[in-house]
């Protein structure tokens, strides 16, 4: 997209969402229908776009795409289909440690449903929690309103590749943390 | 002081939500490095001059917030101070501890074109030799040498100053390696994804035909061919734990289901750790003349790939994510493993030991850890 250089920041910032920030800020804004400020995620609604695809039409920032879509039981592309991998993680707020959405894994498979061929792109599909609507909503009856809400997602699209070793220097390397622990050898007094 | 760092760009009182300051390498060394070793004035102040032997790393982070978002590393500008006039080392000790260097400089790289390095150094309380290794690292860019002399025109001015300079500035990211207790203490921290991906990590690697039923068998193929990083996982540490606890395993009544009661970490990390548990228990009966050649290979600096063509292809290994909950399953796995190769089990034990320990904690293990090392 390249929406945010017109945020003007000076070179280093870039878009690293915390998950709590993609939930409350920019997933709760959207479904409230409140203007998201910065207005830097697209909506790519259902578009079956492929992953690699997604550069020039989501959000890029690093290796990692961002878009807005809705809740689907089937997210069916171009050259293939994203599948859950069965996991799901609570968001929680930084605040009071409430849950305020999930965080879905799929994975990519090319190919047709059911026999595709999996590869390395990974999503990352935040939605709303329903206890995180129904405790904003203070009456009963707007809370089939934000049943509505919970149908959009934000979706973090990301290629992993194992055998990189870029990782912009914010974390250990797979190398460095083997040096880190071979460190400790010189430390220890051998039994003898 | 830290009024300043404040931030108000272009009439915006903070940076927007999302984003933060998180530069990658290449804008570290060839955008900010480079304008400082040139003096050239930086836009928005946001990388400090600090005195490294004059600040503890847990001031750092105050010291060079930015803003007030939240943040996970920490960067500031550093000369590099001689140990010894007439030398080359550098004193990079503080009041509490000392920085010390970790492994090899990393080349960093900007368009295929080689712009500088990086060090990793690692702060330890106390004086060395008996210092007490700590979850703080930095990583220290400097440019290269030539750098300065043969890119494009932005600083040829400076140039002539620039060099008498450069090897005295640097640029630093201090951040706290990921470890159990940050995740106790804070159950969301930003960038605390960490769990799933490692998982991940394993997934990328299995076949497409991973959740075929036909990959039990596969499961029992243990792949030493995984990321170092796991052992840092706060999870996998704790499954670690749990299973360095266990009685012996040529004892045949032994439990399989190791669950991990000192953590209330909802149902999905339990799954992870039973899952972790569960694969290192069954995965063991392989050979450890290859898993010595891991870690020699891992000592010359080569790549982990590397490896998978010793241990044969990738294949072989498969993530036993289907079969999480299969614990009598597994129970027959694990008994024909245990009871074949009763010391494997035990030298499993000494590397879970070598990989996981902290500083404060060696382990009880009764053995000599380094035998295992074939170098």
């Amino acid at each position: 997209m390249g929406d945010h250089n017109s945020l003007n920041l000076p070179p280093g910032f870039h878009f690293y969402p915390t998950d709590e920030e993609l939930v409350v800020h920019f997933l709760h804004r959207k479904a409230a229908l409140l203007p998201c400020d910065p207005d830097v995620i697209p909506d790519l609604d259902l578009y079956p776009y492929d992953p690699w695809d997604l550069d020039g039409k989501a959000m890029g920032e690093g290796n990692k795409w961002y878009f807005y879509s809705r809740r689907t039981q089937s997210r069916i592309t171009g050259s293939g289909y994203w599948q859950s991998i069965g996991v799901e993680e609570p968001i929680y707020s930084s605040g009071g440690g409430q849950k305020v959405g999930m965080k879905k894994y799929n994975a990519f498979y090319i190919g047709e449903p059911s026999q595709g061929v999996k590869t390395n792109w990974i999503m990352q599909e935040y939605r709303l929690s329903d206890s995180s609507s129904t405790s904003r909503s203070s009456s009963r009856r707007r809370s089939s309103k934000t049943n509505d809400f919970s149908k959009w997602v934000i979706c973090r699209v990301y290629e992993r590749n194992c055998d990189s070793d870029d990782d912009g220097g914010t974390e250990l390397s797979c190398l460095d943390e083997v040096f880190l622990s071979l460190d400790d050898l010189d430390e220890i007094s051998l039994p003898n | 002081m830290s009024e300043d760092m404040n931030l108000s760009v272009n009439g915006h009182s903070k940076v927007p939500p999302g984003f933060r300051f998180h530069p990658t390498e290449e804008e570290l060394l060839h955008y900010y490095l480079r304008k400082k070793v040139a003096s050239q004035k930086i836009d928005l102040d946001v990388i400090r001059d600090v005195d490294l032997n004059k600040l503890e790393p847990w001031e750092i982070q105050e010291k060079c917030k930015i803003g007030s978002t939240p943040q996970n590393d920490w960067y500031f500008f550093s000369h590099k101070d001689k140990k010894y006039p007439t030398g080359t080392r550098t004193n990079r000790a503080t009041a509490a501890g000392f920085w010390k260097a970790t492994g090899r400089d990393k080349v960093i790289h900007s368009n295929f074109r080689r712009i500088g390095m990086r060090k990793t150094l690692v702060f330890y309380r106390g004086r060395a030799p008996h210092g007490q290794k700590s979850d703080w690292i930095m990583h220290e860019y400097r440019l290269d040498d030539n750098t300065t002399t043969h890119h494009d025109s932005t600083i040829n001015a400076s140039d002539s100053s620039a060099a008498g300079q450069e090897d005295g500035w640097v640029v630093c990211r201090v951040f706290k390696k990921k470890n159990y207790h940050k995740t106790l203490e804070s159950p969301v921290t930003p960038r605390n994804d960490g769990v799933v991906d490692q998982i991940l990590m394993y997934m990328g690697r299995s076949p497409p035909s991973s959740s075929s039923p036909n990959s039990c068998k596969q499961e029992n193929e243990f792949s030493p061919n995984m990321d170092h990083d796991h052992f840092n996982n706060p999870n996998i540490q704790s499954a670690a734990a749990g299973f360095m606890h266990l009685p012996g395993l040529e004892t045949p009544t032994m439990n399989p289901s190791i669950h991990l009661s000192d953590q209330d970490c909802g149902g999905f990390k339990s799954t992870v750790n039973d899952l972790m548990t569960d694969h290192h228990i069954r995965g063991p009966s392989s050979d450890w003349v290859a898993l010595d050649r891991l870690v020699a290979s891992q000592l010359n600096g080569q790549p982990c790939k590397q490896y998978s063509t010793i241990y044969g292809t990738e294949d072989q290994f498969s993530f036993p994510f289907d079969h999480m909950h299969d614990d009598a399953h597994e129970m027959q796995l694990l008994n024909v493993d245990s009871s074949d190769r009763p010391n494997d089990h035990q030298t499993e034990t000494d590397l879970w030991n070598l990989m996981t320990r902290s500083s404060s904690s060696l382990s009880s293990s009764s053995s000599d850890p380094l035998c295992h090392l074939s170098v």
